[in-house]
Parts: C-alpha cells; structure tokens; sequence
C-alpha cells in the first residue's frame, strides 16, 4: 500500500520540460532517493511535492488525499533545503518554534517540543544563538530539526548534504539515515551524489531529463540498469563496442564472445572495471567467460585499487585490480576476462 | 597591480576637492561677521545664526517643509511598498509594463512633472495647500520607493520564504514574519531618502507652492535671489549635518551607492 | 507561489496614485499645448496648433534651444572630465574607505541644490574665494565676473550632474575586468598605452551612457541656471517656468516643454543607440 503516489507530474517552463511524466509510489517509512545529473528535474519535482511549484500535469496523493492543488503551507510537509534557509532573524529556538507556532501550539508545548528537537540533532543548548553563529553542519542540523518538529507527513531532503565538507557529510548521512528509522518518518532526497544515495535510501529513482529512468534498490540500480544511462551515471562501466553477426556471433575486439544480445547489428557493451581481471594472454579461456586481448598502456596507483589502462583491437578498457596484487608491466601482451554475465548490452546512443 | 596608482589618485582628489569645495565654503560662510558675502570673511561669529532663529519666513517655511516630507514619506511608503511587495513576489501577466508604468515618473524631469502639476491643481485650487505639495512631491517618491523596494525584495533569499510557507505560515504570514522584518534595514533606508527627497524638492515646489505656502527650498530660492548675505549659509549648515546624519544611517543600513542608483 | 493570486491587488492604490496624480496632469499639459492666448492675455480654449506654430517662428525659441544645448554640452564635458577619473578611481581602490569615499563623490546629489548653489556664489562671486586669492596674488586688479553669466551656470550645473555620471560611470564599469589590463600589461604595454588600448574602449560605452544622461540632466536643470545665472542666462527651462507662472501663459508653457522633452527623447534614444553599438 503505497502512501505518497505521484502520478503522470509534469512542469514545463517556456519550451522546455523540466519534469516529464514523473510517477513515483512511495510506502510509509520509506526513504527514497531522486538521483540524477544537474537539470534533470529532481527538484523541480520536490518543489511540487512541497506545493512550491504548482505541476502542469499530474497529481499527487498523501495517504490517499489529493495535494496536488494544496497550497504549501497547508502540505505539512517538512522540506530541508540546500541552503538551509534558516531565518536569519530569529534565534535557533525560534527558528525551530516557527512553524509549531504557526500552528497555534500552546508556549509551553512549544518550549518542549523545541527543546525535543534540537536534543535529536545533537544541538541542546544552543537554542539561544542566531543562524549565523552556528557552523555549517549545526546550521544543517537546525534545518533539519525545524523540519522534523511539524511531524511532517513527507519529509524532503533537497541536496541538503552537498554544502558539508567531506568528513561531515559522511557523518551527517548516518545521522540522518538513523533518525529516518528510529521515527519512521517517509523521506525524499534528491542528490546528485550516488553514494549519498546508495547509503541513505531504501530506494534509489534515477532520473534523467524530466523522466524516471530506473527505479529500484541500490543493488538493483547498480547491478542491473535498464538503461544505458542508469549504467553510465551509477557508478563506472566501460562501454565496449561490440556487433552481432548476422549468424547470431557476437564479436568483440575481433573474438567472438559468448555473451546475447538483444538485436543484430552494432551496440555497447557495458562492463564494470572490477569485475573484470587481467591474465597472462596464455591463459585460454573458461565458457562463460569473456576473453579479449590486449597491452598494457598504463599502470596507475589510486589508493583502494589500481587502475590499469588496456588498448587492443576494438579500443581501450580499464581494470581496476585490488592494491596489493602484482600489476602487470606497462607495455605486456595480456589478457582481460570477466564474466559473460557481468556485461550488459546497450544500444549505441544516437550521436 | 592594485589599487588606483598615484596619477588617478592625484586626479580623484583633486576632484573631491572640487566637489567638497561648495559645502566647505558654506560652513565656514555660515560663521562670518560680515552682512555680505566675502570669502574668506573678515571676522567669524555666530549672528547669522541667531538671525536665523529670528527670521519668521525661514522658520515657518522650515516647518511645513518638515510636516510635507513627513507625510510624503508616510503615504509613499503606504502605497508603495505594497505594490513593490507585488512586483517583486507576484507573478502575473503584464508585469513588467507595470513596473515600467510606475517607474516611468522617474524618467520624466521635474521641471515637467510640475508644470503639468501646476496646470492640474489651479483648477482644483491645490496649488500653495499642504495636500498639494503632498501629491507633488509624491510624484517623486512613490516611483522612488517602488523602485527601491522591489530591488530590496527581489533580492531577499527566495528559500527563506518557501521555508516558511513549508512550515504553514499563509502567504500573508510570510510576509510578516519573514519578508517584512528581513527587508526592514531597507525599509528603513527608504524612508530616510524619501524624506530627504521630498524635503530638498525645489522644482515642483517652486511651480506649485504661492506665496502663502512656500517650503524651505522655495523660501531659499527667493531670499538668494533678493539678497546675499550669509543667513543662508548659516542655514545651509543646519541642513548638511541633518542630511549627513540621514546619509551615515542609509549607508549603515544599505550602503547610500545601492539606495540612490539605478 | 500558489495561494498569492490576489497579489496583484496591492498594486491599486499606486496604480491609481500615478494614473490621477502624474498621467492624468500629463495628459492636461499636452492638452494645453493646443489652446490659444487671447489678446488680453487670457487663454482660449481650443484645438489648434497657433500656439505652437507661433512660438517656433519666434526667433528667441531658436535663441533659447541653442543657449540650452551649449550649455548642457560643456557642462556635460566639464563634469564627464572630472567624474571619468574619479569613477575610476572608485572601481580601482582598495582603500577601506572605498564606501565613504563613493558616498562623499555623490553627497552633492542628496545635498539641497540651493545650499550649493550659495557655495557656488561664495567661491565664484565678486568678493569670493576666487577673486580674493586672485586679487592678493596681485594678478588681477579688479573682479572678474565669474557668476550670473554662463561661466558660473556651466561650472554650477557640471558640479551638480556629476554625481549621476559617477553613478552611471561605476555601473558601465562591472564589464571592465581587471585582467584585461594586466594582459596587456604583461603583454608589454605601458599603464598610458593600456589605458588607450584597453580601458578607455572597453569603458566607452559608460561614457556615453553617462554623458547622454548629464546632457539631458542639464537640459532641464532649472535652479542653477536661474539662481547662478542672475537672470541673465536665458535657457528652455527658465522661459518654461518664467512662462508658466510669471507670464501664466499656459499654452506657450506647455508648447515649450513637449518641445524640450521631445529633444530629451531624442538625445537620450541616440545616446542609448551608441552606446549599445559601441558594445557589440
């Protein structure tokens, strides 16, 4: 039973869509992030949940009632925004009190329930200072309480994240993710960081140009995208150019490979760079196993891994192979191999 | 390389002495001993100033320059600042031929506006009233605010305020518990500089004010046109430092650059 | 934002303010320009264009358009001469006093206009600042008149247009970037030849921009030209007031200022149409 239904949402601004066709289910509790590239429409899309943005087209549903021409302040939705837009004006209490008095709450209520919020983002006692004297993560945190304190029935999350340094923003995304569940609270987070993403939501909604264009969990998503672009925005693949004979041989790099394909002609075939292995070329190939053949252009230590750099026949591909094995020397004859299932077909985008 | 160079310098002070030239002279004027005009004066004292709080016409042009400006400010702002509130926040068709059609009285000169003035309220006899002077100068001041205004709000974070709505306070909450209390150092500024608008105000004035109802300006105009001695430098005093009080408050509160330019 | 539809609303009462107090009296004067003087003096009601036609086979309109554009163009000159380096200077220091010094170079705008003039009349009149220090210097042996002629209004209405140039100078310079000059700079050239080479076009058209709006400023500055000009300097706006009230001859008022702000139109419409080609 799902609690927050989008249906068919669309908003165009001049000639160009911003959002095309957006329907998301949403279950109670659940957090589901909106992840994709600058401009595809995943804010424009939590401005409309919130009734910031009035959709062309479409309708939304909280727990069954229609919103969709709900003016903001009548959504109790809490929205957590990118600059965190706290009221320079008003102290962190107030600014948490704000939209508790807006709902006409008792004083002493309100005095409670504020103090209730700023101890579940760690903030006790700074009740008293102004936005401005706060450092960006409490700031965050303030954005965050002001939010939860309505128990909003939706909360959203609009890139709230990205201007955290490093460190704090892996700090702040267990914080969030842990308050998320102890309150169970239904949760949209649009990011454009698919880590953030992939260890903050149950869900991940990849979208691309006004559109959904994968839905799934995190696994799903990267694992088994549906679609080329799912495959090149969620995490690194290479994207090796590969035809179908018309007696169903799918050749790559000039070998055939035992891997399908949907059609006849030229496509893509999409491989991450840590499934794949590097052998010596000597080593024949098993059944399932994709094999071509190559030299080793380059070597380069990242860290967590190596990436090493292989040009052969049909163009370049790279590996990354644990640190800590032996790379192979610039220039040797090898071979890489992976899994026939581990490659994904896609069809050549249109340039 | 930074900074302005020693030849621009040079150049740029040469300029403000030029500019501080007229209102130094002034003040020191304002201290003279002598019935004329003579700089430098003979002897300095302090008898233009006491001729000054005896001199009836001044005095009395003084206050209803005073009581025109304070009601100028107060009205402008009451209808200004509400139609800014609209064209910065609303969004509707035509909005910006609207904001052109009010700021439009800006472009015209004064010398026009208070012509066409003066051949409006004769008919009505509003020439030399308060209520007159009010809507004349109001010409000025209301595009003034508006312009001012808008700028202010337009400018106001956009988040802040969907914040607020989010958190359901109504669109008429949000303007008074958010937009008006982040705008009021600009509120502020604004009316500051209407006041002076409309006190300093010459033009208009001068065609639509008779001898019964003169403002200070119209006042200062006639008795430099009969006379030259330095009551009005004595005066002229009073006023700088009552602008350059104004002026330090709008450039604590906005910077005077932003309020006054385009 | 939704819920804001009645918004618009708060428009109406300075909508209405601007229709009755400002449109409505322009409309009247254009109205006027079409009524007759009677031979008493008195105006007659009427649509024709005698008025009009008589005024512009008056020689003395032809005397006054001139006396005003001569005017406005040197003092246009003068103050474009001083605010250019001043306007420079601003956008260019990094003193601290950077806003003090901006707000004293436009002082004289938010200073009553008669208090400068009276400054200008202590510093240029016959025992003034000048003639005095003259005078003790042995130079000149009696006054030389430097007010209620066209010296002091030029020098006047120059001092009094310059704060507006140096507005409209500092908003054409935003597009003037700093490394430009240090380019050419490191390319080899001199600070004198940057200057031509650089600065000066890629801030011409502010200076166009600011001159149009100084010109137009001068045209239909009236306080100075009356007050400095000792009834001695004739220009369009002191026949339009001298008409308007003195003479109370309406429709000869009325003629008189469509007149000057057609020509305002004109020279502001050219100088935006230059200054936007400079750009390109």
């Amino acid at each position: 039973m799902s609690y927050l239904e989008l249906a068919g949402l669309q908003k165009r601004y001049g000639g160009s869509v911003a959002v095309d066709d957006v329907s998301l289910s949403v279950a109670k509790g659940e957090s589901v992030a909106l992840l994709g590239p600058s401009g595809c429409g995943k804010t424009t899309t939590l401005r409309m949940l919130a009734g910031l943005i009035a959709p062309d087209r479409g309708t939304i549903r909280v727990d069954g009632a229609e919103i969709t021409r709900l003016p903001a302040h009548k959504r109790n939705m809490g929205y957590v925004f990118q600059s965190y837009a706290l009221f320079p004006h008003l102290s962190v209490a107030r600014n948490v009190a704000f939209g508790l008095e807006e709902r006409g709450i008792a004083k002493t209520e309100i005095a409670r329930q504020v103090e209730e919020g700023l101890a579940l983002v760690r903030l006790d006692g700074l009740g008293g200072r102004r936005p401005r004297e706060l450092s960006g993560g409490q700031q965050q945190r303030v954005a965050l309480a002001r939010a939860l304190v309505i128990h909003p029935s939706v909360l959203l999350l609009d890139e709230s994240l990205s201007n955290l340094d490093a460190k704090l923003r892996d700090t702040m995304r267990h914080e969030i993710r842990s308050i998320q569940r102890s309150l169970g609270i239904t949760t949209l987070f649009v990011t454009h960081d698919q880590v953030e993403a992939l260890t903050m939501c149950d869900r991940i909604a990849v979208m691309n140009r006004g559109r959904i264009a994968q839905i799934g969990t995190a696994e799903d998503i990267y694992e088994r995208p549906t679609t080329r672009f799912v495959a090149e925005f969620v995490g690194r693949a290479n994207a090796l150019p590969a035809t179908r004979n018309s007696d169903g041989k799918v050749l790559l790099w000039g070998a055939a490979q035992p891997v399908a394909a949907p059609a006849q002609g030229e496509f893509d075939l999409f491989v991450r760079p840590q499934r794949m292995r590097i052998v010596p070329a000597s080593e024949p190939a098993g059944g399932e196993t994709v094999r071509v053949t190559g030299r080793v252009l380059r070597s380069v230590f990242v860290g967590d891994h190596v990436e090493v750099l292989v040009e052969g026949a049909g163009g370049q591909l790279a590996v990354e192979m644990p640190s800590g094995t032996p790379a192979p020397a610039e220039g040797a004859e090898v071979a890489v191999i992976w899994q026939a299932r581990d490659s994904l077909p896609f069809a050549r985008e249109a340039a | 390389m930074n900074g302005a160079g020693p030849v621009l310098s040079g150049l740029a002070a040469l300029v403000y002495a030029l500019i501080l030239a007229p209102i130094v002279v002034v003040v020191m004027l304002a201290f003279s001993a002598d019935s004329f005009i003579l700089f430098p004066p003979s002897g300095y004292s302090l008898r233009w100033f006491q001729a000054l709080a005896a001199h009836a016409p001044l005095l009395s042009a003084l206050g209803l320059s005073m009581q025109t400006a304070c009601v100028v400010t107060l009205l402008s702002l009451a209808i200004g600042v509400p139609a800014a509130l609209a064209l910065a926040k609303g969004e509707f068709p035509g909005k910006d031929a609207l904001t052109g059609f009010f700021l439009a009285p800006l472009l015209l000169p004064t010398l026009i506006t208070g012509l066409a003035l003066l051949l409006f309220f004769t008919p009505l006899r509003l020439t030399a009233t308060l209520p007159g002077l009010v809507l004349g100068h109001m010409t000025v001041t209301v595009p003034f605010v508006i312009r001012m205004m808008t700028t202010a709000l337009s400018n106001l974070p956009h988040d802040i305020e969907a914040a607020a709505a989010t958190l359901g306070a109504t669109p008429w909450r949000v303007v008074r518990r958010v937009t008006l209390p982040l705008a009021t150092p600009g509120l502020i500024a604004c009316a500051c500089l209407s006041f002076l608008l409309s006190f300093d105000e010459t033009v208009i004035s001068l065609f639509i004010s008779g001898p019964r109802a003169a403002t200070l300006p119209v006042e200062m105009v006639r008795y430099v046109e009969g006379r030259t001695d330095p009551l009005i430098a004595a005066l002229s005093v009073v006023l700088i430092v009552a602008t350059l009080i104004v002026v330090v408050a709008v450039e604590r509160l906005v910077g005077v650059a932003r309020a006054v330019g385009k | 934002m939704t819920g804001s539809r009645r918004l618009p609303l708060l428009l109406l009462p300075a909508g209405l303010f601007v229709l009755a107090i400002y449109a409505w009296p322009t409309l009247l004067l254009l109205r006027n320009a079409f009524n007759e003087v009677g031979p008493t003096g008195a105006m007659v009601e009427a649509w024709s264009l005698k008025t009009a036609t008589d005024t512009f086979a008056d020689g003395f309109t032809l005397e006054l358009t001139l006396n005003s554009l001569q005017l406005s163009l040197s003092a246009t000159a003068i103050a474009l001469a001083l605010s250019y380096p001043l306007s420079l200077f601003l956008f260019r220091t990094d003193s601290r006093f950077r806003g003090l010094l901006a707000v004293i170079a436009i002082l004289p705008m938010l200073i009553s206009g008669v208090v400068r003039v009276f400054g200008w009349l202590a510093i240029l009149g016959d025992r003034g600042l000048v003639n005095t220090m003259l005078q003790s210097l042995g130079l000149i042996s009696a006054p030389i008149k430097l007010v209620f002629n066209w010296t002091g209004v030029t020098i006047g209405l120059a001092e009094s247009i310059m704060p507006y140039m140096v507005l409209a100078l500092l908003a054409g310079f935003g597009q003037l970037d700093r490394t430009l000059e240090e380019a050419s700079r490191s390319l080899g050239a001199s600070p004198v030849r940057t200057f031509w080479r650089v600065t000066l076009p890629l801030s011409l058209p502010a200076i166009v921009l600011a001159a149009g709006l100084g010109f137009v400023l001068s045209m239909s500055a009236y306080i100075t030209p009356k007050l400095l000009g000792g009834g001695r300097v004739f220009v369009l706006a002191t026949e339009i007031f001298e008409q308007a009230t003195t003479n109370t001859n309406w429709p000869v008022a009325a003629v008189l200022a469509i007149y000057t702000l057609g020509l305002l139109l004109f020279l502001l419409v050219l100088s935006n149409l230059l200054a936007r080609s400079l750009r390109r």
